[in-house]
């Protein structure tokens, strides 16, 4: 196996667009290659596109062609569209770094884009009807899962004590790292007494506990460590890669307070990796809700199960504690556009182990990538490190 | 009677016939008031949703086997904002035991939300969509 590296990243503004998915897939090539001075279109011989809902919100099939002939690609090893819902640009991500790994690729464009903004909101959320299992979960009016998350919340809540005023610091914390990354859909800093009086979604999931509908693209360039060397000196590599996926239909769920994807996922990332959680110095985690935080700092190892409310409280999630969890923003302020979150946080990570993130944690070295998808159904994870 | 024939891709549920599915014996059964799933005659796993292969032993030699109708409310939540076409608003979401082995997540209709409380008694509820398609929720037990 070649070891690979991640030598471009960048995204579009994220929010509401007035802009196609074309448009934002030529915007956020342009912020990617924009990342890696020398590098051109053609030096690319892959490209992987992901998305969740062009197909259903734009009626475009086939579209890793268009992504690529938008962005001047013409690959000469690679092409395919790539989905799993909100883990579709990470899973992209991980097959890109299996292509490059196994030789079969050179270097590869993982370039992931959705538009949830309809001219009419109705049809927005009547399409994302089509994320859970249609024939037997979405009858029953179930869309993308804020009900879920609210079920999840309070059984969290309920044992383990997790408090509404913990699950609203998350939302603090990430819209103050957000306020000073201008492509997030929100830069407005919030306080806890906001988060816990703002209007209802789900109960008791209120409206900054939740991410919001998104417009965006983001892209990410990985290349086998030899053709990295031509862009830069000090690569940022993948340590490694790891997936689980436990469940479709609701009823085959394993668990709502302790999540087997990840419990699966994230010692083998660590493992393939020579690493333990106490080890990653920046994460990117998948902040659909805020609970979600709360519950993969515990999962993925960073702190203790049930005790995810006190280590947001006591700031062990924060600049200055023991790991920076989303110093981006996150899904919560960033705003989560499905296929394009998972390049999103590879793009932030590649920026922060490069030195020139938004909101740098200083001297970051190891950084982890998290992204869940579907009903609380798989996680994708990716770590990266830099001198290794 | 024919389905109508209409473009199905922005239909919200499933084409349920025996032209369309196979496992609509399924849906005939929820319109006697039945919820019904499959088990494999050879392994004896017992599946959920219905299949037409069984997922631990992949044979397709499979019978219909009747489920409690009746469960407990375990947790529910209210939804107030993205309510999609179709549903009325709040829509209450509940998870429902029925068995030890089962928990469902359903629609909860025929109620307030100022009436529910968790561990409360829950029935099967049938709902006709069209002429011919039902779906199913569960509701207070009378």
């Amino acid at each position: 196996m070649r070891r690979v590296a991640v030598i471009a990243g960048g995204m579009c503004k994220w929010g509401v667009r007035n802009a196609t998915v074309r448009d934002m897939i030529g915007e956020a090539g342009k912020e990617c290659f924009g990342s890696c001075p020398g590098l051109r279109p053609k030096d690319i011989d892959g490209l992987l596109f992901s998305t969740a809902f062009f197909e259903k919100n734009q009626f475009q099939t086939h579209s890793a062609p268009l992504a690529a002939e938008i962005l001047g690609i013409k690959p000469t090893n690679l092409i395919g569209k790539v989905e799993l819902l909100c883990g579709s640009g990470t899973t992209a991500i991980h097959l890109a770094y299996t292509h490059i790994a196994s030789g079969y690729s050179d270097m590869v464009m993982v370039v992931g884009a959705d538009k949830l903004y309809l001219p009419d909101k109705q049809e927005t959320f009547f399409n994302l009807q089509a994320a859970c299992d249609r024939d037997f979960d979405c009858i029953h009016g179930l869309g993308v899962p804020p009900p879920l998350f609210a079920m999840i919340a309070k059984k969290h809540m309920k044992r383990y004590g997790t408090t509404e005023e913990q699950m609203a610091l998350v939302a603090v914390k990430s819209h103050r790292n957000a306020s000073r990354n201008k492509f997030a859909q929100f830069q407005n800093v919030v306080t806890v007494d906001e988060v816990l009086g703002a209007r209802p979604i789900v109960r008791p999931l209120k409206l900054y506990d939740c991410c919001p509908v998104t417009d965006g693209a983001a892209a990410v360039v990985l290349a086998a460590e030899e053709r990295a060397k031509d862009f830069t000196k000090d690569p940022v590599y993948i340590l490694s890669i790891a997936q689980a996926s436990t469940h479709k239909n609701s009823a085959n769920m394993p668990g709502w307070t302790e999540w087997d994807h990840i419990m699966i996922s994230a010692p083998k990332a660590f493992e393939r990796a020579g690493l333990k959680p106490e080890d990653v110095d920046v994460a990117e985690v998948h902040d659909c809700f805020t609970i979600s935080e709360i519950i993969e700092c515990e999962d993925l190892g960073f702190c203790r199960k049930g005790e995810g409310g006190e280590f947001v409280e006591k700031g062990l999630s924060d600049f200055g504690g023991q790991v920076v969890v989303n110093p981006s923003g996150g899904l919560l302020s960033c705003g989560h556009p499905f296929g394009a979150t998972g390049e999103r946080q590879a793009s932030e990570l590649f920026h922060q182990l490069r030195g020139d993130a938004f909101n740098q944690v200083e001297g970051a070295r190891i950084a982890l990538q998290h992204t869940m998808s579907g009903f609380c159904s798989d996680s994708s994870i990716t770590i990266y490190g830099r001198d290794v | 009677m024919r389905e109508e024939i209409y473009w199905s891709c922005i239909d919200l549920f499933p084409q349920e016939t025996e032209e369309h599915n196979r496992i609509f014996p399924f849906y005939n059964h929820l319109k006697e008031g039945r919820l019904t799933t499959t088990r494999c005659t050879a392994c004896n796993a017992q599946a959920w949703p219905p299949r037409v292969v069984c997922p631990e032993c992949m044979s397709d030699k499979l019978e219909w086997v009747d489920l409690p109708t009746q469960g407990l409310l375990d947790t529910f939540t209210i939804e107030e904002v993205g309510v999609p076409l179709g549903f009325e608003r709040p829509l209450i979401h509940g998870l429902v035991k029925i068995n030890d082995n089962l928990t469902l997540f359903s629609r909860i209709v025929d109620t307030k939300p100022e009436e529910l409380r968790e561990g409360m008694a829950v029935m099967l509820k049938v709902i006709p969509i069209d002429r011919e398609r039902v779906i199913y929720a569960f509701k207070p037990q009378e």
